[in-house]
C-alpha cells in the first residue's frame, strides 16, 4: 500500500489520521451547531467583561512578539546569555571558529586513528 | 527521446548556463520574453530531471564523460584511469536535483512579482539561473575540482542575489559576509583537493575511492572538506553567518540558499560514505556528524524562539531542521562499518535524514516565501509592528499553517513522517538523540506559534488597512510547495520507495558509485 510507510518498527499510515481529523471536525461543528443563538449583538451580552474594567480598543489588544513567552526567557535569561555571546556579527570571529572546528576536528581524526 | 536522456545530465547544467548569459540580452528587448524564457527553461529542465530519475530508477547509475567519443567511456584508450570530467548521477544526486528543480521553478515564479519593482532584474536573472547552473552541477558531478567550481559559481551567485536589493544596508553586509565565508570554504576544499590530488593523482570521486589509504594528509583532506561543507550548510557552531545573509536576500533567493545548504550537506555525505567509504573510521566521524546535528537542533530552535525578525526566525529554524538531517545520517556513518546495525537501523536512520531533507525542501522554502510574502505587504520584517494579517492575506495564512505545521512535525503533515524514521532509528543508537528530536519539535512548533499569533492574529491593525493579498504569481509558487507537502503527506510509502530508499543505498553501496567509473572500461 502506497498509503503506509513502515518505519521497520511500526507503520504509519497518514490516512487514518486525516478520517480520525475528519471525524474531530464534524463533531466539533455538530457542537457549535447547538450553541446558544439568540443572544443579542451589539449589546452587553456580547461585550468582553474584565472585572468591570474599561476594555482596550481591539487594536491594543493584540499581543505583540515581545510579550510572548516571558518566562520561558526569564527562566532560560543564563542559558540566553551564554548562547548569543558568540554571535558577535564580526566576520573575522565566524572565521576563527571555522579555524578552530577545522582544528579540533582534524586533531580528533588524527588521534582516533592511531 | 533516447538521446535526450543520454545527454540530459549535461544539459540540465548546460542549459540553465547558457540562458543566464542570453537573458540579460532578450531582457532589453522584453521584460515579459525575458521572463517567460526564465520560467520556460527551469520548466524545461524539471521535466529533463524527471526524465533522468525514471531513467536511473530502471537502468541503474548514469554516467556522462565529455568529451568521450561515447558518454559511458570513462577510461579513455591507453589510460589506466579516468582523466575526463564525468557526471554520475546516482540515487542520492538525483534526489538532489529533483529537489533542486522544483526549488528554483517555484522561487522564479515567486520573484515575478517579489522583485517587479526592483531595479537590475536582468542581472537578477542572470545570477539566478548561474546559481541553478552551479547547484546542479555539484549534484551531479563526480570530478572533486568541479565541484569546487560549481560551488564557486553557487556562492558568488547567491552572494550577489542576497545583497541585490542594494537600497537596504544590511543586504550588502549580508552578501559581504556570505562571500568571505563561502571563499574561505571554496579555499578549504581546493586546499584538500590538491592535498589528494599529490598523493593519488586523481581527482575523479569513484576513481580515488578506489585507491584512498586514509593516510595522515588524507585525514587532514576529510578534516577540510567536512568543516568547509558543515559551515557552507550552516551548521551549529559555524552558523553565524547564516541568518545574517539568509534573512536579507530576497524571499525567493533564500529559499534556494536553503538548498544550497543542502548540496553542501549532499557533498559532505558524499565525502565521508562514497570517497572515504569503509576507509574512513565510521564511528569517530559518524559522532561528529551527530554532535553538530544535535548542536544545530538545539541551539538553532532556541535562538528562533527568541527572534523578532521573521526572516531570521526562519532563518534560524532552518539551521535546527538542518540537524535532524545531520543526526539521521550520523547514526548511520557511525554503524556503516557494522552490517548488521545497518540493517537492524542504519539504513533507516540514513533513510530518515535524506527523507528529511526533501520534506524540508518543501516546507522551509514556503515558509521563506510567507515571510517574504509579509514583507512585501508591510514593508517590514520586524514581528513586533505586525499583527491581523489572516484578515487581509487568506492565502498567506492557510500556506504558514501548512509549513508550520509540516516542520513542526505535527501528524499527518510530512514533516512528521520523516521525524518518525529518525526518531525510531537514532534511538536504537542513543535514546538522548530521539528524545533531544522530541523536545526541539515542540519547541519548533512552539516558537510557529507565537510567530503566527504575532503576524495574522489579532484585530486589523490600522497601519495594515490598505494591506491586500500579495500577487497571483507569488501565490502559485507558493502553492506549488505546498502541494509537494501534500503528495508526500498522501504517499510516504511511494516516496520512500521510489527516492528515498534508492538514495540512502546510493550513499551506502560505495562499490557500486565506484565501478560506475571503473568498471566501464572498453
Amino acid at each position: 500500500m502506497t498509503f503506509i510507510l513502515e518505519s521497520g518498527y511500526a507503520f504509519w499510515n497518514p490516512l487514518i489520521w486525516i478520517i480520525v481529523f475528519i471525524v474531530v471536525m464534524v463533531v466539533v461543528y455538530f457542537f457549535r451547531r447547538r450553541g446558544q443563538k439568540k443572544y443579542k449583538k451589539d449589546t452587553a451580552q456580547a461585550r468582553i467583561f474584565l472585572c468591570g474594567e474599561e476594555v482596550p480598543e481591539a487594536e491594543q489588544r493584540h499581543i505583540r512578539v515581545g510579550n510572548i513567552y516571558w518566562g520561558f526567557f526569564e527562566t532560560l535569561k543564563e542559558y540566553y546569555n551564554q548562547v548569543l555571546r558568540p554571535h558577535t556579527g564580526i566576520i573575522n570571529d565566524y572565521v576563527l571558529w571555522f579555524v578552530a572546528a577545522t582544528a579540533i576536528s582534524a586533531i580528533v581524526l588524527l588521534i582516533a586513528g592511531l | 527521446m533516447a538521446a535526450l536522456i543520454t545527454h540530459s545530465s549535461i544539459l540540465i547544467i548546460a542549459i540553465p548556463l547558457v540562458t543566464a548569459f542570453l537573458t540579460p540580452l532578450i531582457g532589453m528587448a522584453s521584460k515579459k520574453a525575458r521572463n517567460a524564457l526564465v520560467i520556460a527553461i527551469l520548466t524545461f529542465v524539471a521535466f529533463l530531471v524527471f526524465a533522468l530519475a525514471r531513467d536511473i530508477s530502471i537502468n541503474g547509475i548514469h554516467i556522462y564523460t565529455l568529451g568521450a567519443t561515447s558518454p559511458d567511456l570513462t577510461i579513455p584508450t591507453g589510460f589506466m584511469v579516468p582523466v575526463r570530467i564525468i557526471l554520475e548521477v546516482d540515487g542520492m544526486s538525483i534526489l538532489m536535483g529533483i529537489i533542486w528543480s522544483i526549488v528554483t521553478l517555484a522561487a522564479a515564479i515567486f520573484s515575478l512579482s517579489h522583485i517587479a519593482s526592483e531595479t537590475g532584474q536582468n542581472r537578477f536573472y542572470t545570477l539566478l539561473l548561474l546559481m541553478v547552473a552551479g547547484g546542479f552541477g555539484m549534484m551531479f558531478t563526480s570530478d572533486l575540482f568541479n565541484l569546487f567550481v560549481f560551488l564557486e559559481i553557487a556562492s558568488i551567485s547567491g552572494a550577489a542575489l542576497i545583497a541585490f536589493r542594494t537600497k537596504f544596508a544590511d543586504t550588502q553586509e549580508g552578501g559581504f559576509k556570505y562571500i568571505v565565508v563561502s571563499a574561505i570554504a571554496s579555499l578549504m576544499v581546493l586546499f584538500a583537493i590538491g592535498l589528494l590530488y599529490a598523493q593519488y593523482n586523481l581527482l575523479n570521486i569513484g576513481a580515488l575511492a578506489q585507491v584512498i589509504q586514509y593516510t595522515t594528509p588524507d585525514k587532514i583532506a576529510l578534516a577540510l572538506l567536512l568543516i568547509a561543507f558543515t559551515m557552507k550548510a550552516g551548521m551549529v557552531p559555524l552558523h553565524l553567518w547564516f541568518p545574517d545573509a539568509y534573512s536579507v536576500a530576497p524571499a525567493s533567493i533564500t529559499g534556494m540558499l536553503v538548498i544550497t545548504s543542502h548540496a553542501c550537506m549532499y557533498a559532505a555525505f558524499r565525502v565521508c560514505f562514497t570517497l572515504y567509504g569503509g576507509m574512513l573510521d565510521a564511528p569517530v566521524v559518524g559522532w561528529i556528524l551527530i554532535v553538530f546535528g544535535l548542536l544545530s537542533m538545539f541551539v538553532g530552535v532556541t535562538m528562533a524562539v527568541f527572534q523578532k525578525d521573521v526572516m531570521r526566525f526562519m532563518s534560524y529554524h532552518a539551521i535546527s531542521q538542518l540537524g535532524y538531517m545531520w543526526v539521521g545520517v550520523g547514526v548511520g556513518l557511525a554503524v556503516l562499518g557494522n552490517p548488521e546495525l545497518v540493517a537492524t537501523y542504519g539504513r533507516d536512520a540514513i533513510s530518515g535524514g535524506v527523507f528529511h531533507i526533501l520534506n524540508h525542501a518543501m516546507y522551509k522554502p514556503l515558509l521563506f516565501f510567507t515571510g517574504g510574502a509579509l514583507f512585501h505587504c508591510t514593508g517590514t520584517r520586524d514581528l513586533t509592528k505586525m499583527g491581523g494579517l489572516a484578515h487581509k492575506m487568506k492565502w498567506t495564512t492557510i500556506l504558514y499553517i501548512i509549513g508550520t505545521l509540516s516542520i513542526s512535525g505535527i501528524p499527518p503533515l510530512n514533516g512528521f513522517s520523516s521525524k518518525i524514521l529518525i526518531y525510531e532509528s537514532v534511538y536504537q543508537f542513543h535514546p538522548i538523540l530521539t528524545i533531544t528530536g522530541i523536545i526541539v519539535s515542540i519547541l519548533t512548533l512552539a516558537s510557529f506559534t507565537k510567530a503566527f499569533h504575532s503576524a495574522f492574529m489579532g484585530a486589523e491593525l490600522s497601519e495594515y488597512k490598505k494591506v491586500k493579498e500579495v500577487p497571483r504569481s507569488m501565490i502559485i509558487a507558493m502553492v506549488i510547495l505546498a502541494a509537494g507537502i501534500v503528495f508526500i503527506t498522501l504517499f510516504p510509502s511511494l516516496i520512500v520507495n521510489w527516492t528515498i530508499h534508492p538514495a540512502a543505498d546510493a550513499l551506502i553501496d560505495q562499490s557500486a558509485y565506484i565501478n560506475a567509473v571503473t568498471g566501464a572500461i572498453p
